[in-house]
């Protein structure tokens, strides 16, 4: 990296604010995902015009730039795939005003999602989007992914709940768009920069809507001795009308590593269980707690159970909330995959996904949000293999293809970033490419914010970089897809 | 070496046949632990170092990616590389948060463990550590020495003195002075030996581990817990040859030190057959109750199993007091106190321990006392073994937050469940003029007693 | 006719075969916007179609508006050309749908009403009621970015579109977000075509999450002496526990203009509750569910309308909420209809500023020969509708006010535009209010879709 550069950085962040040695930098190469890109230094603006002048700078010195809050994203958004400045928001971590009556908030980006909800839970509201890694990831890292969660089933994801953005644009200005009031006039801008996943601009400041608590809140477990029948009761409540406010799904083999580990009362003989929360006012919340065991039993439940207190339903959740890494405990590498589907074609898919592991010798577990036909199939594997982890990647790569076979898509809320960028032709066509393309080059015309992200890097018969690591011990294999990218 | 270019499988493989390796051979973070860490960043929020400086070198995340570099040869076991252990507080606060298991307290002694053994720290700071962990704590009489050399500097007024000329201001010692303990009127070591009868019928018969510097400060906490345990139906043994747990020593990195305190525990708890083995200090409680894992690294190819087994036969017996006496259940009568108290989790506790309801539960069942959570109780105060003295700063900012939030419920007592966070916390009521009283549980339910 | 407009009639007749192309100019009226009509309109059957038309008016640089029902076209600033309007109620038919998965894809010409006779078979429906709700087409409806007095408990069209196909300016079939109902994959293009009045491209086809009808649905009523005792209970509302349907507010004029027999002839149904509540301010609610459910409402709103002092409280039942429900979705079309010179301005401010906003409002048109009506939804959105009492100097009055309520709602941090307004007034101010600094932003999304702008041009926000 040009040291003028980095000499400009310490010049305006102090020592403090600039890490660019190499054994920091080594800290900088991952997330949660299973990608590597180490980054040339790491800089920790303090304010927004902060963030303005590392833009001018990153433009100045032609070096690419990436956004990062706390590193907890599954698809690399967060990594500097051609090296550059990482841009830690970390330490941009006011609140800047409650509104409580206005049912607002307005935040800087490095807030986390969890310590929002904290400072406003007095007044009776929270912030709605709940993402399993809510208590480290913050609000601009669910801003750039459009984070979902398993509630976002009834309340919607991160882009139903931003009203405002203060952005720096790539270019180095300074804008603002949407506000505390509804529907500003003219293009939808939040809409389109919430879930752009860091590539058209970065977000110095967040208009949040506040939600209020819901009255009552019921959680079942419904058990069951067949997979099929877990997913008919899901496109049967669905089908019914009845909206629950989360419905996760954990298989056998899951919910047995979960319980060896967390010890949720998840019953190990079983195939499936459901797991279904109801909220609202207490009235209807108890109504549609009764209808949903109803359909429970219907679909050959064999046992339906409701917590009855606060711990009961902390200690389902657990289950769920803890799931990955019990799984971890299983297997250091495994692979989470996240595609959606139509939630009619659920048991289709399962035994898709069942067959599709099989066949390529894995043992695939399952745990999802089933109420909104979001899949996670995880797929455990020997990183120290390299024929193996290969294998992993593709079989991934075929339940994908099959999800969206079924009509569903590629990601339901992990991101494409740079996991899935080479999967984007298989659901978008090169004019759906293309007109993106040519937003994101309005807006980042020089290519410099989070660059190979998103969009295909391959040319043509693509070339397809996997990386996997263990901890530091990394592994590039490269592998010919079947089809032209 | 950093900034070496990826590797393939087969080499990656071939690196660790090679071993490069900066740690060396003996007691070392196992690849089998640290890469159970799925570096999904859940334990960033829950770091308190993270959550000052925000540096992912100073996170779990973090450090346990470092112990991976330094293990497969990619980071040198440098100044850098030790800076970021020395800040770690060992909270295990992270424990909590991870989700895939990661024994983080564990990762991170091991990695002091190797710090010992291949960084070449200052020569002073080479000297206090071999004095400390090497000399004084293993041997009560050192302790009782000093101790008494330190009780006429704080009773002869010569501390008064040396706090009127400034000096410890101009030196930076004056945050460190209000640390230090008080020193004992009466040690604890007097008690050593003697066993107390349970009043009224006995419920259950159990060994008091006392510590070591608690028995020259805490004396009146030990008392207490005596007193609460005897006035719930225990009979209370204390052994003769106990010695100090190891915790700070393991903590340190120390860890033959702490395996041979540990043998010399064992064997002095071993002499009868007890319900528990019960201490009041959540820290030595966690190392004790971890004794085999103490055991299970640095052993020799052909060295016997057997510690490591007597280890866990010792540790499946021990049992914090609040622990204990929530099992049990409360059967002494208890006056009423109109008292507003806050709890602050004890780390070793909570997080070593998993233990959070047990002394909340005693604190509730004192009739009168209504307990009011403060916001980020699970947080460190800063205290964490020797940390305040050796990251005084660090400790210091902490403890700011800490007390702001205790400060915040109102509450003019702070419980806690550790010697060492009561320092701390009275330090804290001190220097940030809270007016607060910091009590052990133990000491709580004692005062619910003994005015009955 | 001119020759260019006979040329491009002729081509866009091979596109979509010529009994497809309308160029007589009696028809061709019905297309005018804003006082300008085409040279010619066209009607396409598929997507394809689309493109190719799109293609060839971007070849020769042919001004194109997407049209439906043609309900809406006096939305935004008049045209700066316009040579070829699409118009999309061909393409009307349901291209599929799941009601197992609550998800539906239409083309964008099918009406409303057609639609929503489809999803009442399965017993769902779409939160979309919108003025002009008999005519109006889904295409239509969403390019206008009208909202609905639902938008209260489902949103708006952004919350329950999960993807649009559309034809982009350079002629591209283009798609983005998809058929399920959570996706992240690539960027959200289709959020920016809402509301965006075809300034973009042209929407092929449109894919919705559905919902289930909820019923039975009651509506609960109360009127007030004052606007702060009406905005106290809907305060109230918003931060009790209860998550009613809908929660407007009308002024007295809004409750006048309810009970007039326009209101009764563009919304049959029959209402009564309304009627005694002439004069004043008006709370009006939907909830639904069970009868448990029902009757926690009823109680506690109830409780808080007579706590908050108002005068009069009504329940009504499932059978008068489509007339209820009716004349809230059609105020725009029942002002219209009143009043041609009529000017409606949707004034969108925080919920701590409504009662500042009306007040402001109000005090600008004091005294002016302008009678109002206000209607204020549950997002915190205020319809404020100034209605001319004699052609001349009203008019000019109303021009005037339009300009300072802009100014003064702009102050208050909320934004103002007009909805509906005579012609006139567009030449005297923007109907997309005070320039904004993201408005250079919206350029570059225009640039980007619309590369030779040939679609609308002039229309939309910084006029383009």
């Amino acid at each position: 990296m040009d040291h003028h550069l980095l000499h400009e950085l310490e010049h305006l962040l102090g020592h403090d604010g600039v890490l660019s040695r190499p054994e920091d930098l080594l800290l900088y190469e991952y997330d949660g995902s299973v990608e590597i890109a180490r980054p040339q230094c790491v800089v920790f603006p303090a304010k927004t015009a902060d963030v303005v002048r590392i833009v001018e700078l990153s433009n100045r010195y032609k070096t690419p730039i990436v956004g990062r809050g706390a590193g907890t994203g599954l698809s690399g958004g967060a990594l500097a795939r051609e090296g550059g400045i990482v841009v830690s928001f970390a330490r941009m971590n006011r609140i800047l005003e409650i509104d409580i009556e206005n049912h607002r908030a307005v935040v800087q980006p490095g807030v986390v999602n969890a310590d929002l909800s904290l400072a406003v839970a007095h007044a009776g509201l929270h912030f709605a989007p709940d993402p399993s890694s809510q208590r480290a990831c913050t609000i601009g890292g669910n801003v750039s992914e459009n984070a979902g969660g398993p509630h976002t089933l009834a309340y919607g994801v991160t882009t139903n709940h931003v009203l405002g953005l203060e952005m720096v644009m790539p270019t180095g200005e300074l804008v603002r768009i949407g506000g505390k009031a509804a529907d500003a006039p003219g293009y939808d801008l939040c809409g389109l920069f919430v879930g752009s996943e860091g590539t058209l601009a970065l977000v110095t400041e967040v208009t949040v809507r506040l939600t209020r608590l819901p009255e009552a809140v019921k959680t079942l477990l419904a058990v069951y001795d067949r997979v099929d029948d877990a997913t008919e009761t899901v496109v049967e409540i669905t089908a019914r009308g009845i909206t629950p406010a989360a419905c996760e799904m954990l298989d056998g083999w899951t919910l047995r590593a979960v319980e060896a580990w967390v010890h949720a009362g998840f019953p190990l003989d079983s195939a499936a269980v459901l797991l279904i929360e109801v909220d609202g006012l207490r009235e209807a919340a108890e109504e549609h707690a009764a209808q949903i065991a109803e359909v429970c039993r219907l679909h050959g439940a064999r046992e339906v159970r409701v917590a009855c207190d606060e711990k009961e339903r902390d200690l389902l959740w657990k289950g769920r909330k803890n799931a990955f890494g019990a799984v971890g405990r299983l297997s250091p590498t495994y692979y989470v995959q996240d595609g959606v589907i139509p939630r009619t074609k659920l048991p289709e898919t399962l035994r898709e996904i069942d067959r599709i592991g099989k066949e390529n010798g894995f043992e695939i577990g399952n745990i999802f949000h089933a109420g909104d036909g979001n899949l996670h199939p995880i797929i455990l594997f020997d990183a120290r293999d390299s024929k193996q982890f290969q294998r992993a990647v593709s079989t991934a790569e075929e339940i994908i293809r099959f999800c969206i076979k079924m009509g569903g898509a590629i990601t339901g809320e992990h991101g494409v970033g740079m996991e899935k960028d080479r999967l984007m032709p298989f659901l978008f066509s090169e004019a759906d490419i293309a007109l993106m393309k040519r937003v994101r080059d309005e807006f980042n015309p020089a290519g410099l914010l989070n660059p190979g992200k998103i969009f295909p890097t391959g040319k043509g018969c693509g070339e397809v970089r996997v990386r996997s690591q263990r901890n530091g011990a990394e592994t590039d294999s490269t592998h010919e897809e079947s089809s032209p990218a | 070496m950093p900034g070496l270019p990826p590797l393939t499988h087969e080499e990656a493989q071939r690196e660790f046949a090679e071993t490069l390796s900066g740690f060396t051979a003996g007691d070392k973070p196992e690849y089998a632990d640290y890469s159970r860490c799925i570096h999904c960043g859940l334990c960033l929020n829950a770091c308190p170092t993270y959550r000052l400086w925000h540096n992912e070198a100073d996170s779990p995340r973090g450090r346990i990616r470092q112990m991976a570099l330094v293990d497969q040869g990619r980071l040198e076991l440098n100044e850098a590389f030790v800076t970021h252990i020395d800040r770690c507080l060992d909270c295990r606060a992270c424990e909590t948060a991870c989700p895939s298991g990661v024994e983080y307290g564990k990762l991170v002694e091991l990695a002091r463990a190797q710090i010992a053994k291949n960084f070449k720290r200052p020569r002073t700071s080479r000297w206090i550590r071999n004095f400390v962990y090497r000399r004084l704590l293993t041997d009560p009489r050192h302790i009782a020495r000093i101790a008494r050399a330190m009780r006429f500097y704080q009773r002869s007024g010569l501390e008064a003195i040396v706090r009127g000329t400034r000096i410890l201001r101009l030196i930076g010692m004056s945050k460190r002075a209000e640390l230090m303990p008080r020193i004992d009127r009466e040690f604890f070591f007097s008690r050593l030996g003697k066993t107390f009868p349970a009043q009224g019928e006995r419920r259950a018969r159990v060994a008091f581990f006392a510590g070591c510097l608690a028995q020259v400060t805490f004396t009146q906490l030990n008392d207490a817990t005596i007193r609460v345990l005897q006035a719930n139906g225990c009979e209370v043994v204390v052994p003769a040859d106990q010695f100090c747990c190891g915790a700070l020593a393991a903590h340190a990195g120390e860890r033959d030190v702490a395996r041979e305190l540990a043998r010399k525990n064992m064997k002095a708890f071993s002499a009868e057959a007890f319900d528990a083995i019960v201490t009041n200090a959540a820290g030595c409680g966690s190392t004790l109750k971890e004794y085999a894992q103490l055991f299970a690294t640095g052993r020799e190819e052909n060295e016997s199993t057997d510690d490591a087994e007597r280890a866990a036969e010792f540790s499946r017996g021990v049992r914090d007091v609040t622990e204990f006496l929530s099992d049990l259940g409360l059967s002494a009568r208890m006056r009423e106190m109109k008292l507003r108290v806050t709890y602050q989790d004890s780390c070793h506790l909570l997080h070593g321990q998993k233990i959070r309801e047990a002394p909340r539960k005693l604190i509730r069942a004192i009739p009168g006392v209504e307990l009011v959570e403060m916001p980020l109780a699970e947080q460190c105060c800063g205290s964490a073994g020797v940390y305040n003295v050796t990251e005084t700063a660090t400790s210091m900012e902490l403890l700011k937050e800490k007390m702001r939030n205790a400060k915040s419920t109102g509450a003019p007592i702070i419980v806690t469940a550790n010697p060492g966070c009561m320092l701390q916390l009275r330090a804290g009521a001190k220097l940030h003029a809270t007016g607060q009283d910091v009590l052990h549980v133990v000491e709580l339910l004692d005062r619910a007693l003994t005015n009955a | 006719m001119s020759s260019a407009a006979r040329i491009a009639a002729s081509r866009a007749g091979e596109i979509v075969g010529p009994a497809n192309v309308i160029d007589g100019a009696d028809e061709l009226a019905g297309y005018e916007v804003d006082g300008l009509g085409p040279g010619a309109a066209v009607r396409p059957g598929t997507a394809e179609e689309v493109s190719e038309l799109v293609k060839y008016a971007a070849a020769e640089k042919l001004a194109v508006i997407p049209v439906g029902a043609r309900t809406k076209l006096d939305m935004g600033m008049p045209p700066a050309r316009y040579d070829l309007a699409i118009d999309m109620t061909r393409m009307d038919r349901v291209i599929s749908y799941d009601p197992g998965d609550l998800t539906l894809s239409v083309e964008p010409g099918i009406p409303l009403t057609k639609l929503a006779a489809t999803l009442a078979e399965h017993k769902q429906f779409l939160p979309l009621a919108v003025p002009f709700f008999e005519h109006a087409t889904v295409g239509g409806t969403l390019a206008s970015g009208v909202d609905s007095p639902l938008r209260h408990a489902y949103g708006t069209a952004r919350e329950f579109v999960l993807g649009l196909e559309f034809v982009s300016g350079d002629g591209a079939l283009t798609k983005s977000g998809g058929r399920v109902v959570k996706n992240v994959s690539g960027y959200d293009l289709h959020k920016l075509m809402l509301g965006g009045i075809g300034s973009l491209g042209v929407v092929t086809r449109v894919n919705f999450k559905t919902f289930p009808r909820p019923t039975p649905a009651r509506g609960f009523f109360a009127a007030f002496e004052t606007m702060e005792k009406a905005l106290e209970l809907r305060q109230r509302i918003m931060s009790s526990k209860l998550s009613p349907l809908t929660l407007d507010l009308g002024s007295p004029g809004t409750a006048e203009l309810f009970s007039s027999a326009t209101a009764a002839k563009i919304v049959p149904e029959a209402v009564t509750a309304d009627l005694p509540a002439r004069g004043k301010w008006t709370i009006s609610a939907g909830f639904w569910g069970s009868t448990d459910v029902s009757a926690r409402y009823e109680r506690d709103l109830r409780q808080m309308a007579a706590d908050c002092g108002a005068a009069r409280v009504d329940v009504i039942g499932e059978d008068e909420i489509p007339g209820q429900l009716g004349r809230k979705r059609e105020f725009v079309a029942i002002v219209s209809a009143l009043s041609p010179g009529a000017v409606v301005m949707k004034l969108s401010v925080r919920a701590s500023q409504l009662r500042g906003a009306q007040t402001e409002a109000r005090n600008i048109v004091a005294g002016a020969p302008i009678d109002y009506a206000t209607l204020t939804n549950g997002a915190g959105v205020i319809y404020f509708a100034m209605l001319p009492r004699r052609a001349g100097d009203a008019a000019q009055a109303c021009r005037q006010a339009a300009g300072q309520i802009m100014k003064a709602i702009t102050a208050l941090g909320g934004y103002a535009t007009i909805v509906r307004c005579p012609l006139e007034l567009k030449r005297e101010i923007s109907v997309w209010g005070v320039p904004r600094e993201d408005f250079p932003l919206m350029q570059r999304v225009k640039r980007a879709f619309d590369p030779c702008n040939i679609f609308a041009p002039g229309r939309f926000v910084g006029g383009f």
